[in-house]
């Protein structure tokens, strides 16, 4: 095994020769050779005693199963995934998964589906193993061990300091108040704060990390630190939590509750009791009582107040706010019990590496996680912060090259003159430009790039290293254009080298219209955090900048304005002033008069106070109340506190009216069926139809088709003679001859794509394609303008669309003049919606018990388990099977499934005109909107006019992402299965083909299946006959899809919601209609369902693929 | 290095009762703790014992001291102002000789012949250098006990090398700045109570609470921090226990310690054991035998 190339680049002491990529190797061994290196990586993984080799030898067998053995000569398309295997794959035993996927690869030999299922195995694993170490690492850190021991209240060794604990004359307790600024990162660091990274590349691992105090543009009067913490003690037995931002307050008289971290939008807060050692974490579980635990803290029948604020800065700004204010909230309660030397004021280089370090816990507490720099506001001013090699001693030595907890080095002058602080407050513009996005795919990729280390992605690495050290000596310098000059070079180098996805068109819109409006005064752009589109920075001249502040606001917005049906805003842009704040994290007491939580605190809770009488209330409580008013009467900031306070006691009903009005007026003008939605509703309630009544009955015998029931269509593409190429002969004809047209289906809001933000999916600029962002409605037209140009013959091409899609298709085509195709390009418009409805418990458990339920970490699982109850409790009380109306109209109307988008195409007439003009027209090429490698291949085309066939569906070898149905035989009768009609999960795995949904379709024999013919498509009673007829053998399927919420500044909530559809594929079970199915290569048919594919999608080849079948000119 | 003089510590306001609390002792006789204490540091060759009082409680101690008088000394403090001033005030009394120190609200149970106070005393004049008696104790009870922090002398079990110290520390703070290799997850070498100092210490008293803005917050552990800084210092861990009277059934445990390794250990075991029975069956208790009372 010794001779393993990646078994010696994995354990090379030489540093060239470790970082020798992945490629390097593979590129030139054949499948054989593959196949041997992967049995030495398994050997040595098994063997290897540091983590790190062991994941980067996961890593690795991840990338050859995914990127090099498939399409290998000696390596099958298709092959069996042993169901066993992923069942235990979604149970997070990826150990057992993994023997019986080889087990089956020695047995049958190996292929693209068992690769596929492998590579997935493997880089869970390396993942799984990463994470598991980070885990490790934060409970060995020196100070967050104890509470791990700790298991009884009686053991509990913390006490609040007696500071906290004295009244004064009015009886009311002091409050500590800690404050904190945020974080930016000024160079971008190429994501080299991730922990999995640092520790194993602390070389590599630096940042420049600046505390910032913030305020938003014309709200704010000036910036200050944003995050606010306030400890106090009170006199009942509870932990009240209190977000002033999120409106939530949580009275937690329990310890279950206090580890419920789903139950409701406190878990940040309760994360950081545990962290901070109020309630350790080795008490969960024990059934202590919370009142006991808190006497032993704080005195008998006394409690504690945490109360948080960050000054409604918006969700992704990219500043940390969260991990800040973690760090905050960890921080006023560690000062409280006596953790750190000082009650007030700053905190020392140990206090500030363990509020880190319990910050980390928090996150890993409540399932979050950021990169190590997130908490670096806890310090003050700019500072560079590095990885730290382990060293003997060190919890990390032996296990990992690094260590969890960096170093921070505060800049003196000398290396960040007093000059360039101000210069850099005198030109850079911060803005929020308004997108939230997930970054937690993207910092996984980075990590996988990071451990394969890819010729380029390497390169680009350490060039960002180069860039940070040139920021650096620029700052020196007080050369703000040359830092600008920097930051933009890193954006456009090594940030997208490594993670395409760190842009979008939105960002490079505002980049462009930047340079257009300032000119030589733009300085340079910079994006924070792990993406742009959200907080983003723009540098100009120190003249210009004041002009920019104020600009940039209208100009995000009308950029924004232009792309928000094709790309998921969740607000509208900001612009903040910001200030460097060279404190850090502070703290101080309030007495006396000070004594005040902040105004939206006493908008929270006042209102019951104020409903007591007087004398119910305690003298602190009266106290309190009278230091309120007078501050309401002194306080400039507090002059509109009384107006906020009769606004949350006496709302105004009118919001939620109006918003049932325009859903009720909407719903009429989209002709939404009323009559069928109660039936829907009562066969729901009644248990008729649901996810369980979704599926074939379990006697119905569904096999696996035989080679005979497919046509083998996989290397047409390259075959130059017979079968293929007389086929090809075929289709070109009925090209030429105008007898073909496509049929895209956009009627989709992209709820997996977006998750659930409602974007036009079909707008989405998902992939710089031909060297710009393109929308898939623009690459599939460029394919159709290609086969167009290729055969001479204008090929229309119709888009169909839905209430939530059609607007906003029709203004893209428009304003992009249809991208430049000069044939046909036809909208059909979808005329079926339906109404969302409140999940039914019964297929809310179904979901969950049944649903794919990836095994996962503990704490994570018992945030999953909480978060479920409360949708539960959600559902009754809003009523099982209700309407679902409390969101945006576009969020609670639905399409009803594709199976309507033909049906509607022969209602609306878009059909009727088409073969009117083009009475030669006889096909069309049906498919699915993220099919992007579909295009009207002539070679299919003509086996589908030869075979006479009234529907040819394309079908792809399965791999393990393909889920959701398959080709079988069912009794018999070759056909689609839908996965929501399989009896059992298993099934679906002894099936070889997954339905593309691409299909050929011959319109005079499918008009036949209606009842129709050319001529009686001009009659629409009969049309809607004939839809109906149809559509009443067509099976209804109960499905439950996430939406988002929005609320507030920025947040967003998800909630399932039920909804009915009839799908396309249920077609092929009509005895009358002659269906055939070919087997196209997966590059062709595989659908992009999730951003997280993406990435691997450009890698394996596929869009290049992509980009060779359109024609972008 | 020979040590014959002691001072007991007893001026804290919220202990003023304690040492006159009247316990049996092991042989069998109620004394106050005062007492057994004071004859805890006779045990260890201590010839003169200085009590530090608050204002007004000396004349109550001596009486409580009872035969001890002749070699037992009181001297009252004038104010209040905390333990540290407490300390400074035996300077006097010391004079240039070291000293043991023995808090007055603890009492020591030795689990050999040599008592608890003469292991420290024959140990400091071996060492010929400060030594502080120690216990392992478990994290819980770091809130009411100094801790020190350091590494073992090679070769002699017990004995420790003090690097750090610190007065009543959070786990975390011990965490990163006690630990001390070879012990328990969750042990720390805390103070049992007990010091043998040079009359150095009352120098660095003084300058700590000369510097201090507070002089009620200066502890002992002030003054022992610059002592590790100037000369070193060692820990020894007694073989005992020490029971703190002035926590929460302190008394009660303290008690329950000393009859339980004395001469009426029978008597309180079925004292006990009848106890237990009538708790756990819920029926009256059998009247108690006196046989084993002695007096």
């Amino acid at each position: 095994m010794a001779a393993s190339r990646l078994v010696n680049i994995i354990t090379a002491t030489d540093e060239t020769a470790r970082h020798t990529p992945i490629e390097a190797v593979c590129e030139g061994l054949s499948a054989e050779e593959l196949l041997a290196e992967c049995a030495a990586l398994e050997t040595f993984r098994r063997r290897a005693e540091s983590l790190y080799h062991r994941v980067r030898a996961l890593l690795f067998l991840y990338a050859i199963h995914r990127f090099h053995l498939p399409g290998r000569r000696g390596v099958s398309p298709q092959g069996r995934i042993p169901y066993e295997g992923y069942l235990r794959l979604a149970a997070g035993q990826f150990e057992e998964a993994i023997q019986l996927f080889l087990q089956v690869q020695a047995e049958e030999g190996p292929s693209a589906g068992l690769s596929s299922a492998l590579a997935a195995s493997y880089y869970r694993l390396g993942f799984h193993t990463l994470a598991g170490q980070v885990r490790r690492s934060v409970r060995t850190v020196r100070g967050n061990q104890w509470m791990f021991r700790m298991g009884h209240p009686l053991d509990h060794p913390l006490r609040v300091r007696p500071e906290l604990l004295a009244r004064d004359a009015g009886g009311a307790r002091p409050i500590l108040w800690e404050r904190t600024p945020v974080r930016m990162d000024l160079t971008h660091c190429g994501w080299s704060d991730i922990f999995f990274l640092a520790m194993d590349f602390p070389e590599g691992a630096k940042v420049l990390n600046v505390s910032i105090d913030l305020g938003v543009h014309g709200r704010d009067p000036t910036p200050r630190p944003p995050v606010e913490a306030f400890f106090r003690v009170i006199d009942e037995p509870i932990l009240r939590l209190v977000s002033v931002d999120l409106r939530a307050v949580a009275e937690i008289r329990d310890l279950a509750e206090a580890f419920d971290f789903g139950r409701d939008y406190l878990g940040l807060l309760k994360a950081a009791v545990i962290a901070a050692g109020l309630i350790p974490p080795g008490v969960e579980g024990s059934g202590c009582s919370l009142p006991d635990l808190l006497a032993r803290l704080c005195g008998k029948g006394r409690g504690i107040e945490l109360v948080s604020k960050v000054n409604d800065i918006p969700k992704g700004s990219r500043l940390a706010v969260s991990t800040s204010l973690l760090a905050a909230l960890v921080a006023v309660a560690m000062r409280a019990t006596g953790q750190t030397r000082s009650l007030t004021g700053g905190l020392d280089e140990r206090e500030r590496r363990l509020a880190l370090a319990r910050a980390l816990l928090g996150e890993w507490l409540g399932g979050s996680g950021g990169g190590w720099q997130d908490s670096g506001g806890v310090w003050p001013g700019i500072k560079l912060i590095t990885g730290v090699p382990a060293r003997e001693g060190d919890p990390e030595y032996g296990v990992s090259r690094g260590c969890l907890l960096p170093r921070h080095h505060i800049l003196g002058e000398k290396e960040a003159p007093r000059e360039a602080r101000r210069r850099l407050q005198e030109s850079l513009v911060l803005v929020h430009g308004g997108m939230a996005q997930n970054v937690g795919p993207i910092l996984e990729m980075v990590t996988e790039k990071y451990l394969l280390r890819s010729g380029p992605q390497w390169r680009a690495r350490l060039e960002a290293l180069g860039i940070l050290d040139e920021i650096l000596t620029a700052l020196r310098r007080g050369d703000l254009r040359a830092i600008g000059r920097a930051t933009t070079r890193n954006f456009f180098g090594p940030l997208q080298t490594i993670i395409p996805w760190a842009t979008n068109l939105y960002t490079e819109r505002l980049i462009d219209a930047a340079r257009v409006r300032f000119g030589e005064a733009f300085w340079g752009f910079w994006m924070l955090g792990g993406m742009s589109g959200g907080g983003m920075g723009f540098i100009f001249a120190p003249e210009k900048r004041g002009e920019a502040l104020e600009e940039m606001g209208p100009l995000m917005r009308g950029i924004k304005k232009e792309l928000e049906t094709a790309l998921p805003f969740a607000m509208d842009p900001v612009v903040y002033d910001f200030a460097i704040n060279e404190q850090g994290a502070q703290a101080k007491l309030l007495r006396g008069e000070e004594a005040l939580m902040p105004l939206g605190y006493y908008t929270l809770t006042l209102p019951r106070l104020l409903r007591r009488e007087r004398q119910e209330l305690s003298p602190a409580q009266r106290t309190e109340l009278d230091r309120f008013a007078a501050a309401c009467r002194t306080r400039p900031e507090w002059s509109g506190a009384v107006r906020e306070l009769f606004e949350v006691m006496l709302p105004r009903p009118a919001a939620s009216e109006a918003k049932g009005k325009d859903l009720q007026s909407l719903l009429d003008e989209l002709g939404f069926d009323r009559a069928q939605h109660e039936q829907i509703r009562a066969d729901l309630r009644a248990g008729r139809i649901g996810l369980a009544q979704n599926r074939l009955p379990p006697n119905v015998r569904i096999e696996d088709v035989r080679p005979e029931d497919v046509v083998d269509a996989l290397g047409w593409q390259e075959a130059e003679s017979g079968e293929a190429a007389e086929c090809r002969k075929a289709g070109e004809a009925a090209l030429r001859a105008g007898q073909a047209a496509v049929v895209t289906l956009a009627a989709g809001a992209g709820t997996r794509w977006t998750q659930g933000a409602g974007v036009v999916k079909a707008l989405h600029p998902f992939c710089k394609l031909a060297g710009k962002h393109r929308s898939f409605l623009e690459t599939h037209l460029a394919k159709t303008r290609r086969i167009a140009r290729e055969m001479g013959a204008p090929l229309p091409h119709v888009f169909t669309t839905s209430h939530l899609t059609h607007r906003p298709i029709e203004d893209a085509l428009r304003r992009a003049n249809c991208f430049g195709y000069e044939g046909p390009v036809l909208l059909s418009r979808g005329r079926s919606v339906g109404l969302r409805m409140i999940p039914t418990v019964r297929d809310l458990r179904f979901l969950w018990g049944e649903g794919e339920g990836e095994a996962i970490d503990d704490p994570q699982r018992k945030v999953t388990e909480s978060l479920h109850a409360a949708l539960v409790d959600w559902a009754r009380k809003m009523g099982e099977a209700a309407d679902y109306t409390d969101n945006a109209p576009g969020q609670c109307i639905t399409p009803i499934g594709h199976w309507y988008e033909i049906p509607n195409m022969l209602r609306n007439g878009v059909l009727l005109s088409l073969l009117r003009e083009r009475p030669q027209l006889k096909y069309l090429m049906l498919h699915n909107i993220d099919t992007v490698g579909a295009d009207v291949d002539p070679a299919l085309l003509g086996r589908h006019a030869l075979e006479q066939a009234a529907l040819s569906f394309e079908v792809i070898p399965r791999q393990l992402e393909d889920r959701g149905g398959g080709l079988a035989r069912v009794d018999g009768r070759v056909r689609l299965v839908e996965g929501l009609a399989m009896p059992e999960e298993a099934i679906e795995f002894r099936l070889s083909y997954y339905n593309s949904m691409t299909t050929w379709i011959d319109i005079d024999r499918l008009l036949e299946v209606f009842g129709l013919d050319r001529e009686s498509l001009a009659d629409p009673d009969k049309v809607a006959e004939g839809v109906r007829a149809v559509a009443a053998r067509m099976p209804t399927y109960i499905t439950i899809k996430e939406v988002k919420k929005r609320w507030g500044r920025g947040q967003e909530d998800r909630y399932p919601v039920a909804q009915y559809e009839k799908l396309w594929g249920d077609m092929t079970a009509l005895p009358e209609l002659a269906c055939r199915f070919f087997v196209v290569p997966r590059a062709r048919g595989r659908q992009l369902k999730d951003p997280a594919q993406l990435d691997g999608w450009l890698r394996d080849g596929s869009a290049a693929y992509v980009e060779r079948l359109g024609d972008w000119s | 290095m020979k040590i014959r003089k002691a001072v007991i510590t007893a001026a804290g306001p919220d202990q003023r009762t304690l040492p006159l609390q009247t316990l049996i002792d092991r042989d069998g006789k109620a004394k106050s703790a005062l007492r057994i204490l004071a004859e805890e540091a006779a045990a260890a060759g201590i010839e003169e014992c200085l009590v530090i009082t608050h204002r007004g409680d000396a004349e109550a101690y001596r009486e409580a001291v009872g035969d001890c008088r002749s070699w037992v000394r009181f001297q009252e403090q004038s104010e209040p102002l905390g333990y540290g001033h407490a300390a400074a005030t035996a300077k006097a009394f010391v004079g240039g000789e070291p000293f043991l120190l023995m808090v007055g609200d603890h009492l020591y149970l030795s689990q050999t012949e040599e008592r608890c106070a003469a292991q420290l005393v024959r140990a400091a004049e071996e060492a010929g250098r400060p030594v502080s008696a120690v216990q392992q104790t478990h994290e819980s009870k770091l809130p009411y006990y100094g801790a020190a922090g350091g590494y073992p002398v090679r070769g002699k079990p017990g004995w420790f090398h003090i690097e750090t110290v610190a007065e009543k520390p959070t786990p975390t703070e011990a965490e990163q700045t006690l630990l001390v290799p070879g012990m328990r997850a969750g042990y720390y070498l805390c103070f049992f109570g007990m010091h043998a100092l040079p009359p150095a210490v009352f120098e660095l008293l003084e300058e700590a609470l000369a510097k201090a803005e507070d002089p009620r917050r200066v502890r002992l552990t002030d003054a022992l921090a610059s002592l590790v800084e100037r000369e070193g210092c060692l820990a020894y861990e007694v073989r005992g226990r020490r029971y703190d009277i002035g926590v929460r059934y302190g008394v009660f445990t303290a008690q329950l310690a000393l009859a339980l390794a004395g001469t009426d250990k029978e008597f309180v075991l079925a004292q006990l054991a009848d106890l237990l029975a009538q708790t756990l069956s819920g029926r009256d208790p059998r009247p108690a035998s006196p046989a084993g009372a002695a007096d």
